[in-house]
């Protein structure tokens, strides 16, 4: 018999398995493991290989499925209770917004009064303008920022003794 | 007739839909009966990825705070363990990066020894070792000598039974891709069953 044909068993053995073989290929397949042991007692073997993997038990250590729901409960208390900490920080960047959109005109008036008083160039004071609307978003930035990195270090667990 | 199939799949998906809205909400008493649904499978997916008991362990805990976390992204439309399963396997492949970031390429390239990093080959494996109580010492040998990425096609393939699609999503490579390793997998596993335990 040739390699080809062996080879070939193969191939649709491993087809078989993975997306399916046509009725002819099965009929083929079945005659040529009928003649050829060595073909059929290696598929033979994959599927008792693959069917341990199904049924094989791994033992599952004791309270470990118990303390995760705890962590997971913890977890779960602590975001609800972030929570609202997290919209009232937002609710505060969107009212400031509204409250520097509604004040912009006066708050030019006041950056450009004190500029002329104080003799300094327009830009200068333009860009003092600029960087009071930034504020709120910087304090946003600031106050999330360090929520992730406490995030991150609860999350070192991981890495650590490895 | 399609009627069982059809039922079953729109059970299937009715339940997927009741998780998704569960997971989103961060309701404690589905994710306390997912936890022990899904316990077995999972540590056992992360023992084969992992090739460490311990590891398994803190991946498992891992993995579930990450669902509880990450609950608003899952739509219901796949099924929960194929979601669950991608998240453990990020979770393991974030990890590796974090240990090894010069061996980035050994997670994506496949033809890398040791793509998904497991214990030293010529020691007694905790794998094995966990294993080791089993019958089929040799099935079991085999096993071990296959390469982890093609490992954990097979495993979820043969041992969680997720349909190729489904492992698309776990794996986050394309389809002709898990068919591949699927193949290769297949044909390493040959390969070790014809040259017995060492």
């Amino acid at each position: 018999m040739s390699a080809d044909l062996h080879t070939r068993a193969n191939q649709l053995n491993a087809q078989e398995r993975v997306e399916g073989i046509s009725e002819a290929e099965r009929e083929w397949l079945g005659a040529h493991m009928q003649e050829c042991m060595l073909c059929a007692d290696l598929a033979r073997q994959t599927d008792q290989a693959l069917r341990w993997m199904r049924t094989t038990a791994i033992p599952f250590p004791s309270g470990l499925a118990s303390r995760t729901q705890f962590r997971v409960r913890l977890r779960a208390q602590e975001l609800r209770e972030r929570e609202p900490k997290r919209r009232a920080l937002w609710l505060a960047c969107g009212v400031s917004w509204i409250f520097g959109v509604a004040s912009a005109p006066y708050v030019w008036n006041v950056f450009q009064w004190f500029g002329q008083r104080a003799g300094l160039p327009k830009l200068v004071w333009e860009l003092g303008f600029g960087l009071w609307w930034t504020i709120p978003a910087f304090f946003a930035a600031a106050v999330l920022l360090m929520e992730s990195s406490r995030k991150g270090e609860q999350a070192d667990w991981i890495s650590q003794g490895s | 007739m399609p009627g069982p199939t059809l039922f079953f799949s729109t059970l299937m998906s009715d339940e997927a839909r009741s998780i998704a809205r569960g997971v989103e909400k961060r309701d404690p008493d589905l994710l306390d009966r997912l936890i022990e649904r899904y316990q077995y499978r999972l540590f056992r997916y992360l023992v084969y990825v992992t090739g460490n008991k311990d590891r398994a362990e803190d991946f498992f805990q891992e993995t579930w705070i990450r669902v509880l976390e990450r609950g608003h992204q899952y739509d219901g439309k796949s099924k929960f363990e194929a979601w669950l399963f991608a998240i453990a396997r990020h979770l393991v492949i974030d990890w590796q990066r974090s240990k090894k970031p010069q061996s980035l390429d050994t997670l994506t390239d496949p033809h890398q020894e040791h793509p998904l990093q497991l214990a030293n080959e010529n020691d007694p494996s905790p794998l094995h070792q966990i294993l080791s109580q089993e019958q089929e010492e040799n099935v079991q040998a085999s096993l071990e000598k296959i390469p982890a990425i093609y490992r954990e096609v097979l495993v979820l393939r043969f041992q969680e039974e997720l349909q190729i699609e489904e492992m698309v999503g776990v794996l986050g490579i394309p389809l002709s891709t898990v068919k591949s390793r699927l193949y290769r997998g297949l044909e390493a596993l040959r390969g070790a069953l014809q040259r017995g335990p060492a």
